[in-house]
């Protein structure tokens, strides 16, 4: 990746060449969001290739399904987002995948990950690890399983046995640390 | 205020960037948010923090998936434009739309495309072979079917051949057969044509390749009349070709005494009584 040069437009660019069909605008997609979605991905399917074929088809489902894209419901990324978290979700539960016995339990966090995938080196974050230890455990673990696992917020309140009200409060607390960090 | 504050601290805008509500809340949620800057506000903030700790928690993949993605996503690059989306249901993808949401499925991998682009090219390589093959089939056939028309065509000709032999033999070996020979009268000194005629067993044949008449019009024909008791009796019509490669001697009606033959040029068909003038060829019957 790094002998090619990487292709960065302004959203409403980007919005505005996929609208278009140009294939600078295929390029620029994937440059800008290819490693934050397969981050997304990877922590669903474990397994590198799958997640790739899985980021592949997300790809493709981006680029056949932009119509229905509408930039008044919200931002290019979560729309983005939510078709590779589901995307992956659905491979998950596939017959295929099971079959192939590759689930692995679901308590696989993010530091298992990072070990075993090249996570992005970025020197403007550094930071991060001042991130995960100013995000509550409590609060780290539901945008775990929110987030990156696409858990509704009513499994989660089965899965670690806690009332609706306080998934949704911890939730909005640990998103609420976020902005204060990135801000 | 105090009610749009509520509804933010509620949680629900959380949800609703995360894809976790229903349709009906989502729709709420944009109604809300264009009519309330507040909400809308809030809205881009919750995205923005989110996607700040994707990117953060960001995985490369490997160097040559790029290609690969992009090459999948330019092979139909042209035609899926024009690709109406059916809508389908299943999972809410987008975490947004509802109804109208359509989409199309992916293609697993580039594999199944080139195997129907082998499989395109191996039913058109096989279609131009058979084309070729009935075209050539055709050919042959229209061949054959000339052979079979000529090959009747000479059978027909050895049929008449051997009919017009069968009479010659006949005439020949017949000694009741008289031959007789009808000469060109004044108006046409050159006419000839010979006859064989038995009274015995009432037989007339003219014999075609000898004969020296003027070539017939289509509107006219020869007409050949027997003098019995001074009266003229039609013995029938015949053409006079220039080739005469394809007549044989030709029988005509029978007659069993006459004391005259003699050939007049009439309209096509014959007439009833002869039109004297138009006599070519007579011959008067001795003894």
């Amino acid at each position: 990746m790094t002998k090619k040069h990487k292709i960065s437009l302004s959203e409403e660019e980007l919005v505005l060449a996929l609208r278009n069909r140009d294939k600078i605008a295929i390029e620029a997609l994937y440059d800008m969001y290819s490693s934050s979605l397969l981050g997304v991905i990877a922590r669903i399917v474990v397994d590198t290739a799958i997640a790739e074929d899985v980021l592949q088809e997300t790809f493709i489902k981006i680029w056949n399904s932009f119509q229905s894209y509408n930039t008044e419901k919200g931002r290019l990324f979560t729309w983005m987002v939510n078709i590779a978290r589901n995307l992956a979700i659905d491979k998950v539960r596939s017959k295929d995948f099971k079959n192939q016995n590759k689930n692995q339990e679901l308590e696989i966090n993010v530091t298992f990950i990072d070990e075993q995938r090249n996570t992005v080196y970025k020197p403007e974050l550094l930071g991060i690890r001042d991130l995960v230890e100013k995000l509550k455990p409590e609060q780290k673990a539901i945008l775990e399983l929110v987030y990156f696992k696409g858990y509704t917020h009513v499994e989660v309140s089965e899965e670690l046995d806690v009332p609706l009200g306080t998934v949704k409060t911890r939730l909005r607390m640990a998103i609420i640390q976020l902005r204060t960090y990135f801000n | 205020m105090e009610d749009i504050k509520a509804y933010i601290e509620s949680g629900i805008l959380e949800l609703y960037v995360l894809g976790d509500l229903t349709p009906e809340e989502k729709l709420q949620v944009q109604d809300m948010a264009s009519k309330h800057p507040e909400i809308k506000a809030e809205l881009g903030e919750i995205e923005r923090s989110l996607e700040a700790y994707a990117l953060e928690n960001a995985v490369e993949p490997s160097a040559h998936l790029r290609d690969k993605v992009l090459n999948s996503l330019l092979t139909n690059f042209a035609d899926d434009s024009k690709f109406p989306t059916k809508p389908f249901n299943e999972r809410d993808d987008d975490g947004y739309a509802v109804a109208e949401y359509d989409n199309v499925r992916a293609l697993p991998t580039s594999n199944t495309n080139s195997f129907y682009k082998y499989a395109f090219a191996a039913s058109l390589a096989a279609l131009i072979i058979s084309l070729g093959a009935l075209y050539n089939t055709n050919s042959k056939l229209n061949e054959s079917q000339g052979q079979i028309a000529l090959l009747q065509s000479r059978n027909q000709s050895f049929a008449n051949q051997v009919n017009y032999l069968e009479n010659d033999i006949t005439v020949a070996h017949d000694a009741s057969f008289k031959i007789i020979e009808l000469q060109g009268t004044k108006k046409t000194p050159e006419a000839k044509l010979t006859m064989a005629w038995s009274p015995v067993k009432k037989k007339v044949m003219i014999n075609l390749p000898d004969m020296k008449l003027a070539q017939n019009d289509k509107d006219h024909q020869y007409q050949l009349w027997a003098i019995v008791d001074g009266k003229p009796v039609d013995l029938g019509v015949f053409d006079a070709k220039s080739d005469t490669t394809s007549n044989g001697m030709i029988e005509m009606r029978s007659v069993a005494n006459a004391v005259m033959f003699a050939v007049t040029l009439e309209k096509r068909g014959g007439v009833p009584s002869p039109t004297m003038d138009q006599m070519v060829v007579a011959a008067p019957i001795k003894g």
